[in-house]
């Protein structure tokens, strides 16, 4: 190979890669710092495993903490989107963007057939594919869902003000059964979703590095994804020639 | 000013000496004190095992463990300081009026509550008068006292047996924050009362299903208990005035712990079952509870499917994909 040949492509820029490690980082914070009120009612592993963050006052505290830090770290990823977007820097193509199109439903259902046997074609992807955008927009709905329920039930006094005087007879029941089980489908989803489509799957074990280097080599990018691969690369030295 | 100093340090090193030794005195074991009759009505009732029945009907323990009495914050009292009306003669009880006036009033409203000795029951008003009299006008006492009701917690339904009460800071009290909420539960999770006074049986379930139950389960120091909320001795319906969760008090009550409460805000603690009463965390919990079965057999099956066809593709479609590269 000469050396005017790309080996690896940059996949993640340096704020992303940071911000995706606060994510995760303060995710597990609150994973496990929740874990305990979620199921307090086994008495010995709850007090236990509380006991590993500090007991419950100390947990409580981190548990704040890393609440908010993880909300900054989404509206930090909103307003760079934003900044991305206006200067351009960043470009709404259907080759590489991650809003959801009718082709991803598309790409499931060959999916779907290719995994049964049906079809010996293997949908094309872009820079994301349906597992990948699926997988983006749940930290939305987290957020909205996990995050607000979080920031009222901490400050309560506070949010009160906010409701109805029609909802303040069920909205405390409503919040807490949102916080606590939407971060239950958090947890799920990470561990089976995430955990198997970056981490088990078998080209992927134990972990892709995209998240510390942003880097992924060509070979797995036409592999993996072949419409972004073509936008990049042989339109452009169709361009060149 | 620096004399002035010392002296004041000293005088606190005798206060503090005098207070010692004011309590040391209480605490040494009955034995060493020569008492009148307390070591002797011990040297058979600590050795005494089994139950009697009483005339009312009650079967009663007749052993005092001697060495826990000791130990129990009331262990330096003679016997007859409760039992007042077991005079010299021990199981011959002395006229009522032998035992001072008020406490004879006092017992007669109550004997149908006291299992045993009512005298003794109502002796406790001796030393702690306001907290009797604040009992006598809680829902509890008056439901024994103007009520004649049997029901209504006295001093030992939650304080635990009269002879082995220990200060609330030590873990055996039953009115330690760690036990205090089975203490209230003692009556409050039982049917038959719930359904006599009219009160539910899902209060203890709800408050541990919430916040500040959950946290209180945990160990959490500032988790309130019931009696942070309802107080203890003055237990009042919430529909009392002077009930601490009365609607006019709850600000002030919730405020202890969350500042700045509002009207609005205090709404938020109910005790209510979920589900007939409030369909609407109900059903939106239900519809979650639904949410996250589909995406987790969502997810699941794909990833089954997914690994399944990887490990075909590796083991048995090997050849053509090295062709391939």
């Amino acid at each position: 190979m000469s050396n005017e040949t790309q080996k690896e492509y940059q996949r993640f820029n340096l704020i992303e890669r940071i911000q995706h490690v606060i994510l995760f980082t303060t995710f597990l914070l609150l994973a496990f710092t929740g874990w305990a009120l979620k199921y307090p009612e086994v008495e010995h592993y709850s007090k236990w495993w509380i006991g590993i963050w500090g007991g419950p006052k100390t947990a409580g505290i981190i548990h704040r903490f890393a609440g908010i830090t993880m909300l900054l770290d989404f509206i930090w990823h909103v307003l760079y989107l934003a900044y991305m977007l206006s200067t351009g820097k960043m470009k709404l193509r259907k080759e590489t963007t991650i809003v959801p199109l009718p082709k991803d439903v598309f790409d499931f259902i060959k999916n779907m057939l290719y995994f049964f046997g049906l079809s010996k074609e293997k949908p094309q992807f872009g820079r994301y594919n349906y597992i990948h955008k699926f997988d983006y927009w749940a930290v939305f709905w987290g957020m909205g869902i996990i995050g607000l329920s979080g920031l009222f039930l901490s400050f309560p006094v506070w949010a009160s003000n906010f409701f109805p005087a029609w909802s303040i007879n069920w909205i405390w029941e409503v919040l807490y059964v949102m916080h606590s089980d939407e971060a239950l489908l958090a947890i799920v989803f990470i561990l089976f979703w995430h955990f198997y489509n970056e981490h088990l799957k078998w080209d992927k074990f134990p972990m892709s590095m995209t998240w510390i280097t942003g880097r992924i080599s060509i070979e797995q990018m036409k592999h993996e994804h072949p419409l972004e691969y073509k936008l990049e690369f042989e339109d452009k030295k169709g361009e060149n020639k | 000013m620096k004399r002035g100093l010392v002296i004041a340090f000293l005088c606190m090193l005798l206060l503090c000496f005098s207070y010692y030794s004011a309590n040391a005195k209480t605490f040494t074991p009955l034995e060493k004190q020569g008492f009148l009759t307390g070591g002797k009505c011990l040297a058979c009732h600590s050795a005494m095992k089994g139950k009697i029945l009483t005339e009312k009907g009650n079967l009663v323990d007749v052993n005092v463990d001697g060495e826990r009495y000791s130990k129990s914050i009331h262990g330096g009292f003679d016997c007859i300081i409760c039992h007042k009306q077991f005079g010299m003669n021990p199981h011959k009880p002395t006229a009522i009026g032998d035992v001072p006036k008020d406490i004879a009033v006092s017992a007669s409203k109550i004997s149908h509550k006291a299992k045993v000795d009512a005298v003794a029951l109502a002796a406790c008003s001796e030393c702690h008068g306001n907290i009797y009299k604040s009992w006598q006008n809680s829902i509890h006492g008056r439901n024994v006292i103007q009520k004649k009701q049997p029901d209504g917690a006295s001093c030992i339904d939650c304080h635990g047996s009269p002879h082995y009460i220990t200060s609330k800071k030590t873990e055996t009290s039953t009115i330690n924050k760690k036990n205090v909420v089975k203490a209230c539960g003692g009556c409050h999770e039982k049917e038959e009362l719930a359904k006599k006074y009219n009160f539910g049986t899902h209060i203890l379930e709800r408050y541990y299903e919430s916040f500040h139950g959950k946290k209180y389960i945990l160990g959490h120091q500032n988790a309130p208990v019931c009696t942070d909320c309802h107080n203890y001795h003055d237990v009042r319906q919430w529909e009392e005035p002077m009930s601490p969760v009365a609607w006019n008090n709850r600000t002030e009550t919730c405020g202890k712990c969350h500042k700045g409460a509002t009207k609005k805000f205090v709404t938020a603690i109910t005790h209510k079952p979920i589900g007939r009463d409030n369909p609407i965390p109900y059903y939106f919990g239900k519809g979650l509870t639904v949410l996250l079965l589909s995406v987790f057999v969502f997810i699941v099956s794909h990833l089954i499917v997914e690994a399944f066809s990887e490990i075909r593709d590796r083991v048995f479609r090997k050849k053509k994909e090295e062709h391939h590269e």
